[in-house]
């Protein structure tokens, strides 16, 4: 027997505290954006007066026009999208090697291998920046942005590797077999089968690695000295001095440096929720 | 399939960034041609305005080019001893002064000792004693004494702060003593004014109590305090002085309870915005108040009844030890210490070191570098209450909020202080 289908579902007391409660949720998340986006358009005089939570009198956009200038923003930019885009395709690739070994070729010892994975994951960046420092003085990759990609398509793949392991690991046997069987190359089997069933969760990877790259500051700030290869979060820092800061401008900075992100996350947005959800067999 | 032509387009725009920044690694030079430059000094600020011209004179002068990198301070801050350490090291950089930071650098031989060119180009004949402290370094890292390393352009001080609309409006005139002072902080208490604009959780209130401190001391105390000549009494004159007016002003209403979780930036706007009418703080607020408090009249004068105040050399040009261009470097130096150059710095607001007082016309800058002359005249600059130690700034903020709390006594605060000093202390010193 089947329910009776109600035409209009009456919404309980449950469901009104979980609507308020995820407005609140959403409300307090955009606090902060809200905050940046009224003191981007602020003079300095108007923010002194008005404090920071008034709406600006007037707008005022030489914040932002002076940031840009005084950065040389597009240069920063076209360096964070360079760094970003080219660690989350490296990092993608390398993981799936590792993850194809461990979660579906079952190499020996790959327990102790996801174990050093996750060791590596959890390291304190702190902790490693001076033995990456004397290395890439060695190597002379010091204020260079591959030293920045070779760290971050490392780091990021530790932990794809970590994860895709897990996701491979559940994948189907009766795939592969059925591949193998039909004569398919264990290259074969990873670019024509594994590949492109897993694909949906590759992209999630690949937008996450391109996010979590972006946003990094400490290793950026460390090794690339000069002007001229400095990515967006380290640009942003710029303008705060030894004992003032310029708040109106920082946040105009701090906007520039939002709106790339959330272009990307705008355009990958689908992609990213369907990646969540796709299973890994059609 | 739109995921696969995205992935392509990603490929392909990483190809062509790999070839084109495949060429882009530079050796150092030493061809005397160019002067790697970095400072921190906002384009618009007295020291951003003054150096570009000074760049401009020098890019005349020695038909050298200068490649200027803005960087922030917290950049140079966080990794000028890796940089300094490499083939990428500027020739010449703005740094900041004090033990922890081109002390330590001196003592670990990234900066130049600069003696033979400060022989040269007559620079100690043009700085006051007190600033030349902060550019002298022993192999400790400890100001002073030593080697030259590093040239201060200008100074900064910590003078008081006061809208003249809200004197005028209470019938008070201008304190020349302290009792004058501590009267006017009662009568704008007694009228339900809160006087000063202070901040309980950064730099500020840490200042206002070591100028307390200093009202009641002379030079040597200075030197027991900051360059450890001596041990510090910590429940003698000075400093208990120092702690038991701190809870009297909060006890009488001159500081508000709530300034403990305020920041610098908070008692900055505070004051412009015309809700308290004293602030006592630093030369570094000029610039920005003569910008934006355009809605009252204000002036400043020095903390009456002190000979001494909080204050400085500002930050150092210093000469890396693996700098390609060092001559250069030093010609810049000396060019920024030109009368035209420094004259530029008092124009803009900010506090030269070695200006003709004639080449200042601006009325209100005059009035900023006259106390800072009275100053460096009386040997009155102190420095700063957290120098001694690395962690002295964080214990000084945490002792005065808890003072402020009412959570330990003046006595209490003065022995816990004592004791951080010391350990923080022996550190360094070996002792």
């Amino acid at each position: 027997m089947l329910k009776p289908h109600r035409q209009k579902p009456r919404r309980t007391v449950g469901d009104w505290i979980l609507l308020i409660a995820v407005i609140l949720v959403a409300a307090l998340v955009a606090v902060p954006f809200l905050i940046i986006l009224v003191n981007s358009f602020k003079s300095p005089t108007d923010y002194a007066n008005g404090g920071p939570l008034s709406l600006p009198s007037s707008i005022y956009t030489d914040g932002i026009a002076n940031f840009w200038q005084r950065v040389n923003f597009p240069e920063k930019l076209w360096n964070s999208f360079f760094i970003s885009g080219t660690v989350a395709v490296f990092a993608v690739i390398v993981s799936v090697f590792n993850a194809y070994a461990i979660g579906i070729g079952r190499v020996k010892g790959r327990v102790w291998v996801l174990v050093l994975f996750m060791i590596a994951n959890t390291l304190p960046q702190e902790a490693m920046l001076y033995p990456l420092y004397f290395m890439f003085k060695q190597v002379g990759l010091y204020d260079n942005v591959w030293s920045v990609i070779i760290i971050f398509t490392v780091v990021q793949s530790a932990f794809g590797t970590y994860l895709l392991s897990a996701v491979f690991g559940t994948f189907p046997k009766e795939i592969i077999e059925a591949a193998s069987l039909d004569g398919a190359s264990r290259w074969q089997i990873l670019r024509r089968v594994v590949v492109p069933i897993s694909r949906p969760t590759l992209s999630v990877l690949l937008i996450f690695f391109f996010i979590w790259t972006w946003n990094e500051f400490l290793i950026p700030l460390t090794f690339l000295v000069s002007n001229a290869n400095q990515t967006v979060p380290v640009a942003i820092t710029a303008l705060q001095g030894d004992r003032l800061m310029d708040v109106t401008t920082t946040s105009a900075s701090a906007l520039l440096g939002l709106i790339p992100t959330l272009i990307f996350f705008l355009i990958f947005q689908r992609t990213l929720t369907r990646g969540i959800t796709a299973g890994s067999t059609k | 399939m739109k995921i696969k032509r995205t992935l392509t387009m990603l490929a392909a725009v990483v190809a062509a960034g790999a070839l084109l920044s495949g060429c882009s690694t530079s050796a150092p030079a030493e061809d005397g041609k160019t002067l790697k430059l970095w400072h921190f000094e906002s384009e618009d600020s007295a020291m951003g305005i003054a150096w570009n011209q000074a760049i401009k004179t020098f890019e005349e002068e020695t038909g050298a080019k200068v490649e200027f990198e803005p960087k922030s301070f917290e950049q140079i801050r966080s990794t000028a001893s890796q940089v300094l350490n490499s083939n990428e090291a500027p020739d010449i950089l703005e740094y900041n002064k004090g033990n922890a930071t081109a002390g330590l650098l001196a003592s670990q031989g990234l900066l130049t000792p600069i003696d033979d060119a400060v022989d040269k180009y007559g620079w100690a004949d043009k700085l006051a004693p007190s600033l030349q402290t902060t550019a002298r370094y022993d192999d400790k890292g400890v100001m002073g004494s030593g080697s030259w390393y590093g040239i201060p352009n200008y100074g900064e001080y910590v003078e008081v702060y006061y809208n003249k609309d809200m004197f005028a409006q209470y019938g008070i005139a201008v304190p020349t003593t302290y009792d004058e002072f501590e009267a006017a902080l009662q009568t704008f208490a007694d009228n339900g004014v809160t006087p000063l604009a202070e901040a309980g959780a950064e730099y500020p209130i840490g200042q206002l109590w070591y100028q307390l401190a200093l009202s009641k001391a002379d030079r040597s105390f200075v030197d027991d305090y900051q360059l450890y000549k001596n041990p510090v009494d910590w429940q003698g004159t000075e400093l208990s002085y120092a702690s038991d007016k701190l809870k009297e002003y909060v006890d009488k209403g001159y500081i508000s309870k709530d300034t403990t979780g305020l920041k610098a930036e908070d008692m900055g706007t505070s004051f412009i915005s015309g809700k308290y009418p004293i602030m006592v703080s630093g030369s570094w607020w000029y610039g920005r108040i003569i910008k934006e408090a355009t809605s009252f009249d204000w002036g400043t004068f020095l903390f009456p009844g002190s000979e001494m105040a909080p204050g400085s050399s500002g930050n150092l040009w210093v000469v890396p030890e693996n700098a390609a261009n060092k001559d250069l470097a030093y010609k810049f130096i000396d060019i920024t210490m030109r009368p035209e150059i420094q004259a530029l710095i008092g124009n803009n607001g900010g506090v030269p070191v070695a200006a003709n007082t004639e080449d200042i016309t601006d009325p209100k800058s005059q009035e900023l570098i006259a106390n800072f002359n009275t100053l460096t005249e009386r040997d009155g600059l102190a420095f700063y209450p957290d120098w001694p130690t690395s962690t002295f700034y964080d214990q000084i903020v945490a002792a005065t909020q808890e003072l402020i709390n009412g959570s330990t006594t003046p006595e209490e605060m003065n022995t816990q202080l004592g004791d951080e000093y010391e350990s923080g202390v022996a550190d360094i010193t070996g002792k």
